[in-house]
Formats: structure tokens, C-alpha cells, sequence
């Protein structure tokens, strides 16, 4: 791995607040451009938390608090000035539950087109289509791509999630457990689907599933009660880790 | 013993509350059979051709088609008037009134006037806007029937936009939605055919009504579009025909009050059957 790779997000010393409930505490990390880095701890370590501080999630909840600093493109998204719904369209997200919306398949994907201003229908069409295929979903829907989305399997559901994310062009995905509400078969679709995605987006992901983030992940950050406890390239974490909680957890003795 | 007396006293509470629905369903049955042996003979399609004729012309058939007409203007336009109000103010209650104590107090507020006797409503229009106006008018009707359709539309809007999960509203915010482009685009979407239930559900509710518009648009003998004059409405003519004395008239009621009913039947078997189809499947 090249050290001098180019950093797409970047944080510094950043806490989160619930309240006065301190869930992400003095977190400095970088994540390097075109990479699937992944977020591993225990259940409540705050991973969530912290992937939702990068597309200014917890801004639609009252009495929640960031301080420090996270660099995208080398601006603080944390500032006042940052338009929250334009960085969502550079930043998107995927959660755990797949979200269709109750549309149909390519309503889907418009949406997310027109809410940046993409309106023009053959273009949208031609972006549709794309973003199917992006996500590997084309040769399952090309022939029904105006019936409900909720018609689809959960895993065609999470495939058509991503498309959307994709369609509208963002530099990095957030991906919170995609996989953990589906099947095996879907799972390593996903997953496969992700490595593949890394050449044209940077990808963060929340996993429980150690195998997942040792098979999909380019680095990996263990996290423990809210602190960042050791971040690395994820051969590293996964055979010698520098740190023995770290050991702990990824041999499966404690989480 | 103890397992004896919990039996008996199952079979006890079993059989009053069979019973109980036995005496509601035998009434119901005594009161439909009633309505379709007298007015089933009376519908006759002068019924809908016709306008009203003196009763005493015993030659001369006459109709109500001045009151189904007067009850079709009264109800779209109570709706057109309930349904935006209803939704702005359902969609207020679930979304950005959703966490306020202002919400919840609307809420209670509006579950109370679902209740309300009509009457009130009635009267309370007639001081508002037939007294001072000097004349029974349509208008007025409408806006009677739009206040008692309000707090359903509204109460249901709120129901069924609450029913849409959250994490819908956060997948539209993480695409970079406003909050008002997500609520018109995805969660009214997502709980259109509920809120149309609701409206078919209102519109049911007030199509039997006949307090509130026997104080604001009473009657008309004849077909009339202006709003500003009293309009026929079929349920006030029926109230009227049923308690004169010509047994023409009695008939008319008969045949009217069978029609309103079956159309009140028909408006909540298909609310019923589209909430089936859209919540259960
Ligand atoms: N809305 C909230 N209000 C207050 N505290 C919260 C809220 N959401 C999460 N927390 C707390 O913040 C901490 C971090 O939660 P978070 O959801 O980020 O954990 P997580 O690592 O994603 O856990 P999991 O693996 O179970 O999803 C936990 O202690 C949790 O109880
Ligand atoms: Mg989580």
C-alpha cells in the first residue's frame, strides 16, 4: 500500500455528542481515496455514530453535538456554511434495512437525478440504466422497470439502494451493515459488488461480520467504546494487531 | 375448581357477548329488510329524472333528481374544501408536528370533533354564515359538511403518513432531499392510498347527514347550481317526504333513503377493501 495515496475524508479530533452523552470521542483518521476502508468493534462502540457525522446525519436530530473537524476535498463539512443537502449528494448512504421508495424501480434512481437538477428524461433514462448495471441489478429488472420496487427480493432492494447512491454520482458511499438483513446468496453479491465499486468511489463500511470486512476491505479501524483503538491495513488487523483488544475482538474472544 | 369455574365463566361472557352482537346484527338485518321491501318497489327512473311536483297531482310522477344533484354539489364541494385542509393538516401533525406538544394537543382535539353531534356543527354555521346573510344558502351547507369531514382527513393524513417508516425520510435526507420535497415526493406517495381511504371514509361519514344542513342550505323544491341559494340535498328531502303526509312523497323517501344507504355501504366496502390491498398484502 503507496502511504502517499490521496485522502478523500478526513477527521480530526472529532467528538459526537447525544446530548451530553460523549458516543465518538477524539477521532483523527483518514481514509484514502478509492479504498473500502472498513469499521469493526462491538455492538454500541459507536460506529454508526461516527458514519453518520459524515454526511451530517444527526443534523435531523435535536441536541446532538460535533466538535473537531472532518476535511472532505480539504473543507470542514462540520462548518456552518456547509450546505448540508449538497454534501449528501457528493457523500451517500446505504443503511442496513434496504429503503426502496414506494415507487417504481426507475422512479427509484430519478428521484435521487432530480433532486440535483437532472431532469431531462433521456437523460435520465441513460443514467437509469447505467447505475442498474453499476449495480449489477440491470439483467434482473430491465423488463420491469416501472413496477413497484417493493416487488423486488431484499437483496435486488439493497442492489437497487446502492444504484440509486450511485446514479447521482457521489466521490464516497457509506455503507452501515448493507448485508446484515440478507441472505448469503445477496450477501456475497453485495460484497463483490462493492470491491468492484472502490474504482470509481470510495467506500466506508460498518460490518459485524469480521469475514466480510477481511474478505471486502482495504483497511480496517477497530473501535472500542466510542475511542478509535487501532487502524490499519486490514491484513494487518486481521493477523498482527498492534493491539491486544484488537486481537481479542477479531479472534472472536470478546464483542 | 378453579380451572371448572374459569370455564363456566368463559362460556358465560361467550354467550352474553354473542348475544349481544345477535341483537345488533338482527336490528341491522330488521332495518335493511325494511328499507329494501319499500324502497326497492318505489326506485323508478322518474326518481332521478324528475324534480320535485306538487304531491297532490296524483297523474303527474314525480322526482328527487334536484336533491341527488344538490347532494353531489354539496359533497364535492365540502371535499374540496376538506381534503386540502386536511391533508396540510394531517401532514403538519405527523411530520413537523410530529415531536411538539402543540401536535399532540391538535391531535386529541381532533379526535373529539370526530365525535361531535352534527347538530352542533349545524348551528354553529347557521350563526356564522346563514344568519348573518340573511338566507339559507349551499355555501353554507358545504362548509358544514367540510367541518365534520376535517378532523377524519385529518386524523387519518396523520395515521397513515406516520405509518411510512422513518428510515424512508432518512434514505430521501442522505440523497440530499429538503424535508418538504421528501413528504410531497416519497412519504405522501407511500401513503396515498390510505389518505384516499380516509377521504372515502369522510365522505361516507357526512353523506347521511341531515342536521347540519337543515340549519344552513335546508331545501329547494327545484334544481339549483347557486351556491349562494338553499340547495336540495337528498337527505333533508328525505326528512321532508318521510314526515309529510302524501304517500308518494313516503315512497320517495323509501327509495332515497335505500340509495343513500347502499352508496354509504358501497364507500366503505371499498375503503375497506383498499386498505386490505395496500396494509395487508
Ligand atoms: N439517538 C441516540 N441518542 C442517545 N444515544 C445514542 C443514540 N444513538 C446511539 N446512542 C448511543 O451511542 C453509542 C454508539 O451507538 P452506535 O449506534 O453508534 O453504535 P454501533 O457501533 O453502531 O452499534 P451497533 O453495532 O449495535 O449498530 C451507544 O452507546 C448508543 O447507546
Ligand atoms: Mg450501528
Amino acid at each position: 500500500m503507496k502511504t502517499e495515496h490521496e485522502i478523500v475524508l478526513e477527521t480530526k479530533d472529532l467528538n459526537f455528542y447525544y446530548g451530553k452523552k460523549l458516543a465518538v470521542k477524539n477521532i483523527t483518521m483518514q481514509f484514502p481515496k478509492n479504498m473500502v476502508i472498513a469499521l469493526i468493534g462491538p455492538s454500541g462502540c459507536g460506529k454508526t455514530t461516527l458514519l453518520r457525522c459524515f454526511n451530517r446525519m444527526h443534523d435531523l436530530y435535536k441536541g446532538t453535538k460535533y466538535e473537531g473537524e472532518v476535511l472532505f476535498n480539504n473543507e470542514n463539512i462540520l462548518s456552518k456554511e456547509t450546505d448540508a443537502t449538497q454534501l449528501r449528494e457528493q457523500i451517500g448512504m446505504v443503511f442496513q434495512k434496504p429503503t426502496p421508495f414506494p415507487m417504481s424501480i426507475s422512479e427509484n434512481i430519478a428521484y435521487g437525478l432530480s433532486l440535483k437538477g437532472i431532469k431531462n428524461k433521456t437523460e435520465q433514462k441513460d443514467r437509469i440504466e447505467k447505475a442498474l448495471k453499476e449495480a449489477a441489478l440491470w439483467d434482473e429488472v430491465h423488463d420491469r422497470l416501472d413496477k413497484n420496487a417493493n416487488g423486488l427480493s431484499g437483496g435486488q432492494q439493497q442492489r437497487l439502494v446502492i444504484a440509486r447512491a450511485l446514479a447521482v454520482e457521489p466521490s464516497v458511499i457509506l455503507f452501515d451493515e448493507p448485508t446484515s438483513a440478507l441472505d448469503p446468496i445477496s450477501t456475497s453479491k453485495i460484497e463483490e459488488l462493492i470491491s468492484e465499486l472502490k474504482s470509481t468511489v470510495s467506500i466506508i463500511i460498518v460490518t459485524h461480520n469480521m469475514q466480510q470486512a477481511a474478505r471486502i476491505s482495504d483497511k480496517t479501524a477497530f473501535l472500542y467504546l466510542g475511542e478509535l483503538i487501532e487502524y490499519n491495513i486490514t491484513d494487518k488487523i486481521f493477523t498482527t494487531p498492534d493491539n491486544e483488544l484488537t486481537e481479542r475482538y477479531v479472534t472472536g474472544r470478546f464483542g | 375448581m378453579n380451572y371448572k369455574l374459569r370455564k363456566l365463566k368463559n362460556i358465560v361472557i361467550l354467550s352474553l357477548s354473542v348475544g349481544a352482537t345477535g341483537i345488533g346484527l338482527f336490528f341491522l338485518g330488521f332495518i335493511l329488510y325494511d328499507l329494501i321491501s319499500k324502497g326497492f318497489s318505489s326506485i323508478n327512473i322518474e326518481l332521478f329524472t324528475v324534480d320535485q311536483t306538487p304531491p297532490i297531482l296524483d297523474d303527474v310522477k314525480g322526482g328527487l333528481r334536484h336533491a341527488f344533484i344538490g347532494q353531489i354539489i354539496l359533497t364535492v364541494v365540502a371535499t374540496l374544501i376538506a381534503v386540502p385542509l386536511g391533508l396540510l393538516g394531517g401532514t403538519y401533525l405527523a411530520e413537523y408536528g410530529r415531536h411538539k406538544r402543540i401536535g399532540r394537543v391538535i391531535s386529541m382535539l381532533a379526535d373529539i370533533s370526530v365525535s361531535m353531534p352534527s347538530i352542533i356543527v349545524g348551528t354553529f354555521v347557521y350563526a356564522i354564515l346563514v344568519k348573518p346573510l340573511g338566507s339559507y344558502n349551499g355555501f353554507a351547507g358545504a362548509i358544514a359538511l367540510a367541518i365534520i369531514m376535517l378532523p377524519v382527513i385529518t386524523r387519518t393524513t396523520e395515521e397513515m403518513l406516520k405509518l411510512v417508516p422513518w428510515t424512508l425520510r432518512e434514505a430521501a435526507f442522505a440523497l440530499g432531499a429538503s424535508y418538504n420535497n421528501l413528504i410531497v415526493k416519497v412519504v405522501w406517495r407511500g401513503a396515498a392510498t390510505g389518505i384516499f381511504t380516509g377521504v372515502l371514509l369522510a365522505i361516507a361519514r357526512v353523506a347521511g347527514e341531515t342536521a347540519p344542513l337543515l340549519f344552513t342550505s335546508f331545501n329547494n323544491t327545484q334544481l339549483s347550481f347557486d351556491l349562494t341559494k338553499p340547495m336540495p340535498s337528498l337527505t333533508v328531502s328525505i326528512y321532508q317526504y318521510a314526515s309529510s303526509p302524501y304517500s308518494s312523497w313516503i315512497n320517495m323517501a323509501w327509495a332515497a333513503a335505500l340509495i343513500i344507504t347502499v352508496a354509504i355501504l358501497i364507500l366503505n366496502l371499498i375503503g375497506k377493501l383498499l386498505i386490505n390491498w395496500r396494509y395487508k398484502s
